[in-house]
Parts: structure tokens; sequence; C-alpha cells
């Protein structure tokens, strides 16, 4: 009988506690040194070539017949009532199939704060209504034809004003998400700043970054009877699924979403989109399947985006460095709606022993793109607030930075209490520095001035990096074995772009003892699949890895039964491996198949389940970064020279994906750090840089030299393969370290990102 | 974008009777018209394709007759021809420091010269501005980092052309035709202050076209060096950019030109910098004069005051880098 017991999980600073069903227990994790044969291997994607050579579908490549396009118009105001909508001259045009708006359509609540179509559109990009025709291009014509009334409603896009009494509101109920900050103490902040010797205290300030992933956010949806099949960009399926069902009231067992291939999300696709539910309308209303893929606009207005913050933080420390009191208090923009606001201070609460700590987080609606989730969310701005101030406080105190956060270093999960089941924080802070050479290239605070006349400046900077990342139950697979001696792997995740397939390869081959060839991986159906948690909070691998593996275990086990009964050895005497049995008893290796195909259809199905989590340790992530800068001190340009990471995610699975991983994080933190900001005009709301010219994502020619190191060590207690997630980790510090090396080169500290030319030609005091 | 019809020019004379018509536009690398045509600011019912004109896709170089360039060749064949490479380097390294490899291999000196600008109120549908017809310009009051510093009246856009700087420091010409025209006009005059009745960045008229570059012979002991300051290493337009071209006759400036890009409505020369250059002998402070001059007059907005001293840095950097 299935045991039921509530479980915490760490999502994104956040602890949830939830009911889960125990199953999967009872395989331990591998041992260290225990040599594997596909495990910690670097394995190329077994998905490489189809993606490669174009003949991976992502969901805009689906095609189905007599299919439609959706196209939608977004609101130009900021802030408006709908007066009326005439969709008549639209409807006219040739092509034409259906016009959907709140006047044609169920008022479907949407994002809590919102319905699917609102009569009241709250930034520049509310969806207003969708055109449903015969090609994209009629579509798009036929936007221009809707005429909308709209009663043009007061603005805010500033967080700080919008949380003025004057302020014009989003709701009435006010612009403050949840009507008042969310709150965090332990021990006594005020006694632990008057136990200070030194106290720093700035404010700081992050932009709003957009995801821009690859592909687009879209869906393609088809009804068949009552049925509903959506091909959709998301990176959860089941939720997905678990969405449309709600809004449109149709059984679960009546929705089947699907998502093959994928080319990125960053947190943006976490969710069930409007564009989804609409073309499950429209392909309800015409009888046709629909289309919509949003366009490189919409991507950069109504998708999400990592929220604006202005962070105020306050460090109090004894002479020796040892921390007395933690404050920080953040405004968060939200935007127009908000479903999981992020958790700014997260790295505050967590990255150090400090026994009096106070976060306040303020989440403020305005008249902007809703914020969502994009990659370690609010981790990133609060580990740039809180690492940057370390910096000044072990200036103020003379310490090396390292040397005061090893003095502040803790073995106990400071939320909690809990010990932390392995941190290798320690060790990245050790082998970065070495990797590095930080003690040679870092130029002590005093010796700066005098180098204030030289045109290039050198600084160097590090930061450190906490994060969940061990995954959660329920996740759920299946291993079948055929008769030719191939396996299959069923389960209901998605590779949303990270190597998961290939990373469940590996670990299928690892306990089966097949060939890795021998092995598919059928993931991206909730009809086919079963349920796996959605891929984001670094934990796909970690929540879906392990019962991938209690399947395959099992599959070999009544593997091993049968074959030792047909080819009369002892069980305990046999070995999978290479896909062939060994046995002192056998005069050769046979093959799997030679022994599945005496049994005709005979199939082995292996079932596994993600074990929970356990409950007398905290399992993190952490590591540690390291900057060396050059800036010109006469045009202000920062060229960021080279980047060393050492991150502990425990074991590693597969080194190639995982340099993927690392790589694109620190691109991505180092595009936040230097160039990208979205701009929203002040006087109309619009966004101005909603396109890749002036949204600036690093190039090639921007990235420096990265060295990383894993500490690759297995978190026994994490889970049966002692492996915890990297997607988001590397991200985090990599904005705190360049900002503390343009810091350390300066001289002088930029509090707000990105670093710009303007900022560093403002802090030389040349503008 | 709408639909339009697309017409073969099949050669410059139809061309340009077939521009005359309303609701036609010119299209060559496309690489600027298709940005504008997808974003719907624009919905000619026709365009008209030069890539057909087959004899505009020359480079031809004399030793006495200079640098002949037709308007199609594109920014990657001027970026890699080594005469020019060698006697022009400020206009290759103008053209290799513009856009992408991509955009370079299809994008034309024409289309380069004539190109509307990159500001976001501009491009963007949702604003009517002045340049486009309305009666203000948002940049003034809104978001400006990108605007002009110098120079700017009503639109406060800036051009930009990487090449048209270079070109202008190198005193090229362009030959125009068009209806009633066919003439031969200095690249620098092409250029005009938008005004009220010709809110345009060039000259041209309807139906006008520029068919070549010409580029003077260099002079003797002349070098050019053209610096770019950007958001990131590549794929941007310029925050400021300066092409300089210097005669040197020992420490003695003989000639100078310096012209900037990205800080007003057209390429600017800064005769103010070259007079104080010219006829002079090289010194450091003499370059930081010279730099000084060529932001006089300047009127940052809210936002771009940054530029006011990235110009007078590149112009020192490049006088600089020219004399030592």
């Amino acid at each position: 009988m299935p045991k039921v017991i509530k479980t915490k999980t760490e999502f994104e600073g956040r602890v949830l506690e939830e009911y889960v069903v125990v199953e999967g227990e009872g395989l331990s994790a591998w041992d260290a040194h225990v040599p594997l044969q596909f495990v910690g291997k670097k394995t190329t994607r077994v998905d490489g070539p189809e993606r490669v050579t174009g003949k991976a579908l992502y969901t805009f490549d689906v095609q189905l017949p007599g299919m439609l396009y959706g196209k939608i118009l977004r609101s130009p105001h900021p802030h408006a009532r709908i007066k009326s909508i005439n969709t008549q001259r639209a409807e006219q045009l040739p092509g034409v199939r259906a016009v959907l708006s709140h006047q044609n359509t169920p008022k479907i609540s949407f994002r809590r704060q919102t319905f699917l179509f609102d009569e009241v559109v709250r930034y520049v990009g509310d969806e207003v209504a969708c055109v449903i025709a015969d090609d994209e291009e009629i579509a798009q014509d036929a936007l221009e034809l809707i005429e909308v009334e709209y009663e043009i409603l007061p603005f805010v896009l500033d967080p700080e004003e919008a949380l003025q009494p004057w302020a014009p509101r989003l709701y009435p109920d006010g612009n403050l998400l949840g009507g008042q900050p969310e709150l965090y103490q332990r021990g006594d902040i005020e006694r632990g700043f008057a136990q200070a010797d030194v106290i720093v205290e700035r404010t700081f300030r992050t932009q709003c970054a957009l995801h821009n992933c690859m592909e687009p956010h879209g869906s393609v949806a088809l009804w068949e009877g009552d049925s509903l099949t959506v091909w959709d960009s998301t990176q959860h399926i089941f939720g997905v699924r678990e969405g449309l069902a709600r809004l449109l009231g149709l059984p679960l067992h009546r929705v089947r979403v699907i998502k093959k291939y994928m080319g990125g999300g960053f947190g943006s696709k976490n969710n069930l989109g409007k564009y989804t539910v609409i073309a499950a309308l429209g392909a309800k209303m015409t009888g046709r399947p629909v289309k919509i893929v949003l366009d490189r606009h919409e991507e950069n207005l109504a998708t999400g985006n990592r929220p604006a913050s202005v962070q105020h933080v306050k460090i109090g420390a004894r002479r020796d460095g040892t921390l007395t009191a933690l404050e920080l208090k953040a405004i968060v923009t939200a935007g127009a709606y908000c479903l999981w606001p992020p958790s700014l201070g997260g790295p505050a609460r967590e990255l150090y022993a400090c026994s009096n700590v106070k976060t306040e987080q303020y989440t403020v609606f305005t008249n902007t793109g809703p914020l969502s989730a994009f990659r370690a969310p609010g981790y990133v701005e609060g580990t740039f607030a809180v690492e940057s101030l370390m910096d000044e406080l072990a200036q103020e105190l003379q310490m090396d930075p390292i040397e005061l956060r090893l003095k502040n270093y803790t073995e106990i999960d400071q939320t909690t209490g809990r010990p932390y089941s392995t941190k290798g924080l320690r060790e990245a802070y050790e082998r970065g520095a070495k990797l590095f050479g930080w003690h040679e290239a870092r130029t002590p605070p005093a010796a700066l001035l005098s180098r204030r006349h030289a045109p290039k400046l050198r600084g160097v900077g590090m930061a450190s990096q906490i994060w969940s990342g061990n995954g959660m139950p329920p996740a759920y697979a299946l291993v079948k074995l055929n008769p030719d001696g191939t396996a299959t792997v069923i389960t209901g995740t998605q590779d949303i772009g990270t190597g998961t397939k290939t990373v469940l390869a590996q670990i299928a081959a690892e306990e089966l003892g097949f060939p890795i060839e021998k092995i598919a991986i059928e993931i991206g159906d909730t009809q086919l699949g079963l349920y796996a948690p959605l891929s984001a909070g670094s934990m796909t691998v970690a929540s879906v890895g392990p019962a991938v593996r209690v399947a395959a275990h099992e599959a070999r086990q009544q593997l091993l039964d049968v074959a030792a009964q047909v080819l009369e050895v002892p069980r305990d005497s046999l070995t999978i491996a290479d896909g062939l049995f060994r046995s002192p008893a056998l005069q050769k290796p046979v093959a799997v198949h030679e022994v599945l195909k005496n049994l005709e259809n005979f199939m082995i199905i292996g079932r596994g389940a993600r074990e929970p989590n356990p409950e007398d340790v905290a399992v993190n992530t952490f590591g540690a970064q390291f900057a060396e800068v050059t800036v010109d001190v006469e045009t202000g340009e920062v060229k960021v020279e080279r980047i060393v990471a050492v991150h502990d995610s425990g074991r590693v699975i597969n080194p190639l994906t995982l340099s993927s991983q690392i790589e694109g994080g620190i691109i991505q933190g180092l595009g936040y750090a230097l160039y990208e900001q979205r701009v929203v005009d002040r006087n109309t709301g619009i966004v101005l840089n909603d396109n890749l010219e002036n949204y600036k994502l690093p190039t090639a020619l921007d990235i420096p030299e990265i060295v990383f190191e894993m500490i690759d060590r297995p978190d026994f207690r994490a889970n049966n393969l002692g492996a915890k997630g990297v997607g988001e980790p590397p991200i985090i510090p990599t904005a705190a370290a360049i900002a503390n090396a343009v810091a350390n080169a300066l001289g002088v500290r930029i509090y707000e990102l990105p670093i710009t030319r303007e900022k560093i030609l403002k802090a030389l005091g040349k503008v | 974008m709408r639909s339009f019809e697309h017409v073969n020019a099949p050669d410059i004379k139809t061309a340009i009777a077939l521009l005359r018509e309303p609701a036609t536009e010119a299209i060559a690398g496309g690489t600027d018209l298709l940005g504008e045509l997808k974003a719907r600011l624009r919905s000619p019912r026709r365009l008209v394709n030069l890539k057909t004109l087959s004899n505009l896709r020359e480079i031809r170089y004399s030793p006495k007759a200079g640098l002949r360039l037709g308007a199609l060749v594109t920014l990657a064949e001027i970026e890699r021809h080594p005469i020019i490479r060698e006697r022009f380097s400020i206009l290759a390294q103008a053209a290799a420091s513009a856009a992408t490899p991509q955009l370079r291999n299809m994008g034309t000196l024409g289309g380069n010269l004539c190109q509307k600008p990159r500001c976001w109120y501009y491009r963007h549908r949702l604003f009517h501005c002045w340049l486009k017809g309305g009666d203000r310009c948002f940049a003034e009051d809104g978001e400006n980092k990108y605007h002009a510093i110098l120079g700017a009246d009503r639109c406060h856009a800036v051009h930009p052309s990487d090449l048209a700087p270079a070109l202008i420091a190198l005193e090229a010409t362009v030959r125009v035709v068009g209806p009633d025209l066919d003439g031969e006009i200095s690249l620098a005059e092409l250029y005009t202050k938008p005004t009220e009745s010709h809110r345009r960045m060039t000259m041209l008229g309807p139906g006008e076209l520029i068919i070549e570059v010409r580029v003077p012979p260099p002079k003797k002991n002349a070098r050019g060096v053209y610096l770019k300051a950007m958001e990131r290493g590549s794929w941007s337009f310029a925050l400021v950019s300066v092409a300089v071209q210097m005669s040197l006759e020992g420490k003695r400036i003989a000639d100078a030109r310096i012209v900037l890009g990205g800080v007003s409505t057209i390429p600017w020369r800064a005769k103010g910098s070259e007079s104080i250059l010219i006829g002079q002998e090289f010194s450091m402070e003499l370059a930081e004069r010279a730099a000084e001059a060529a932001i006089a007059g300047a009127q940052p907005l809210r936002d771009n005051a940054y530029k006011v001293s990235l110009a007078k840095s590149l112009v020192k950097e490049a006088v600089g880098s020219l004399a030592s």
C-alpha cells in the first residue's frame, strides 16, 4: 500500500510543504568509487543529429491538414478599459475565420488577477483579441481592421512610485501584491546591528531582463471530437494539461499535451500561456486546428521577464568579520500580473551564518509586462546585492573577500537549522582561487588610486552561489524491454534543450547494462508518458533521473529472473554488461536478445518512482565564480577577460551537457551584468527595445575565456543518483563577480546593473 | 509585412521610371527595408529590385582616378578588398565594424548610405513621430541614450551609417541619377538635416538613386583610422564613431578630415577640430584641443551626455594613434 507523507521541498527560494505518496525507496546512490560505464562520461546528445539537421519537430514546425493561424491583437495603451470592440471589418476580410475577444469567449480567470480576454488592459502588449485566419499575413492584416475604443486610464511604470498612496492603482486593493510585504525574520535585527563594529549599507538596482528563448512561445491546438491535443512550447506538459482541463472544463483524459523538442524556456514557459488557451478556443470555434506562435516582439512584451528591483541592503559585522546582522529590503516590479514572485531575499537568508537576519520584499504591480521565473529567479538579483556589499564590507575591514566569506561559512542551513547533506563551497573557493590565481591577481584597494591615470584598469572579483536543485517527487518512469534487447524509457518530463534525454539514457544504460544506443527515450507527451514535474528549479535530472533508475533497476531484476531460468544458471552468478549476460556458469557471454527471443513477445516492464526527499538535512547546490575585467577609462568600455567557476552540484552525470549549462549560465549572467536591459518609454509605457537589435545579448566577441571545474562528489542523501541540478547555479554569481571586479578595477563601485559605458564614465566623473 | 509586387529592374533608366510611381520602393540588400516592412512602417505596393543592375557591382581602382565603387557593392566586398584595405583602410575598417558578417554579405554600399535612422521611436509602429510626418520627436523627453548631441533640431535621431563618416573623411563624391538628374555631388552634401518640408536625412527625391561612389586617390602620406564605440563587441550601431584621415609631413599635420557618426542627424564633420590640427606639429595637447573642438556646441539630452565624453575620447585617441 502506498504510504502518504508530508514533505518539504525547496523550490526557487521558497519551502513548499506538500503531501506525497512515498514510493521508489530502497535504491541507494552509486558509491563514489564504483566505476561506472555511462554515468559521468562525456556523452553526445542522443537527439543531436535530428536537432542539427532540422529534422526535429519544434512546436512551430507542426503542420496539420487544414490548419489555421492565429495572431493576437495587443493593447497599445499601458492602462485602459475597453469600451467596445468592433470586429466586423476584420471578419469580412477574405481568409479570416474567426475573431475572438471578450465578447464571444467565456470569461476565463487567468493568472489570478485577470481574464483570458479582460475588459481592462494593464500593459502595452496585453491581449485584446485574436484573429484566426488562413495564414499569418491575413491574420496580421485583419488585426488592423479591428476597431477598439479605449477609455484611457492613468498608469504607473515605476515600482517605487506605484507604492505611493497617490499612484494610479492597477487593482482595487492597491499595487502591492498580497497587500503587505513578504517578511522573514530570525533573531533580533536591531540587536544585531547594535553588536556590530562596522555597518555597511547601500541601495542596489537591477534592470528588467528578457528571456529571448531561441524558440518562441506557441501552440498548435487540434480537436478530435471532445479530445484536445496541444503541441505546446512548455516546460511543463502536465501543468499545461491540468490548466487547459481546468479552464476549459475538460476531464484530464481528454487533454493531451506534446512537447518533443524545445529551444529554451529559462522559466518563461513554466506556466500555461494565454496563447495556448486561445488556440484551443479558436480551434473549437472554427473546427480546424489552429497554430499561434508569438513573434520576437511579442516574446519581449508578453512572455515574462526577470523583474527590475531596488534592494536596500545593510550588513553589520564585528571587527574580525563575523556578521552580526543582515537586512535586505527589496522592491520588485511584478508588472501587470504575478503568479509566483521571485524571492530576492534568498541569498541574504541562506549564504552566511548570521543569527540576526531580516528580509522584506514588496512585489509591486505596475503597468508593464508581467514577470515570470527567469533562470534562478530572485537569486541572481539578490546575489548581486549581497555579494557586492560583502565586498564593500571586506574592504572596510581590510580583509580578503574570500577570507570574509569563510569567516561566516555555515554547514547548517540557516533557515531550517538542518545540516547540509553536502556542501562543497569551501572547496569551491579554494579551487577557484587557485585556478584563477586570485591572490596574485588581486590588487589591494590601497594600490588602486595610483593607477587612476592608466588608460586601462584591470580588476578581479568573486562571488558565491547557493541554490536548491534537488528536485522532488512525484515523478514516474517505465522501462520496457523489447524482445530484440532494446529498451524504451517512458516518462512525462520534457527536454527543454538541456539534454534531459541524453542524461536519462545514460542512467538507464548504466542500470540495465545495455549499450546506450539500445535505449530510446520517450518523453514530452502527457498521454503516453507518466507524470513528471516541471523542468524548472534545476530539478529535472534530480526528480526524473531517480525514477528512471528505479524503473531500469526493476526491469533488470525481472530480466535476471527470466534469464537465470532460460539459461539454467544460478541467478546470483549472472551479470549484464554491454547487453550481454555473463556468468562463470556460461561458456561464453549470451546477448540479451538471445534470451528474450525464446520468449516470443514476452515483455518486461519496470516501474519507477522518485523517492521522497530527506527530512533531516538540507540539500543545496553551491559554487563560486571569479572574474577578471579590464575597463577603458577613456571610453568606459568593460571587457570581461576571463571567468573561472567551480560549482558543487553533486555527482556529474554528463560532463558535456553540463558544460553547456555552466557556459550558458555564465554567458547569460555576463549579458545581465553588462548589456541586457528592457527599455520602457517613460511617457507611454511602450517597450522600445522589443527586438534583438536593441535588446543587447552578448555576442561571440563578448564572451571571455571560461574555465570551470566541478566538485563532482555524489550527494548520497539527495537522491539515488547523488546528482543535483546545474541549470541555474552558474548564472547566479556571474553578475556579482563581474561587478566586484569592476569595483576592484575602478576603486569606485557601480550599484546598478547593467554596467554600461555611461555608468563607468559617470563613476569616473567624466559625465 | 503586407503583400507587394516584386519587379526586377532591367536597367537604371527603367528603375528610375518605376520608382517615380507612388507606393514604390527600391530594394537591394534589403537589410534596412525589410525591417521597416515587417514593422509595417511602410507598405509599398511594389518593390523594384536593383540587384539585377549588374553593372553597379564593380570595384575599380586606378592611381589617377582613385576608387570607384558601384552602389551594389556589398559591405563584405569592401571589407575584404585588398586595395581598399591597403590604400583606403579607413573605409575597410568602417565596413568591417558594421553589423554582422551575415548582414555585410547582403547589405550594399548604396543602401548603407541611404539607410533610415535606427531611432527606436522612428522604428516603432506605435509612435507617429515627426520624421514620419507626425508633430513631435518622442526622444526629446523620452528615452534618448542613443540620440543626437550635436546639431539636432526637430528630430534627434542619429545617422546610423558607418561607411558615411569614413567616405566623407576620404572626400568621396556620389553619382546621383534621377528623372531629371545625372550628376556628381560630394557625399557630405548628400546629407541634410531633415526640415519641415523635407523630412528625410538625404536630399534624394523620389526616383533618385546613388549609382556610384567615387573616392579620390589618397593624398601623400595619408593615413586613416575609424574608431567605433558600441554597447557590445559586434552587431551594434555606433554609440559614437569617428573617422579621421590625416596627412603628415614629419610631425606636421598637412591635412586632416574628421567626421563623427552617431552624434547627429547627419554624419558630423568636425571642421573646428580639423582647423586646429592643420599646419600644426602634432602633440597630445593639440589632439586634446582638437577633441574638445569636436564637441563644441554639444547639447546633450537627459540620457546621452556620456556621448559627449565618448566623442572627445575617440577623437583624441584616433588623432593620437595616427600621429604616433
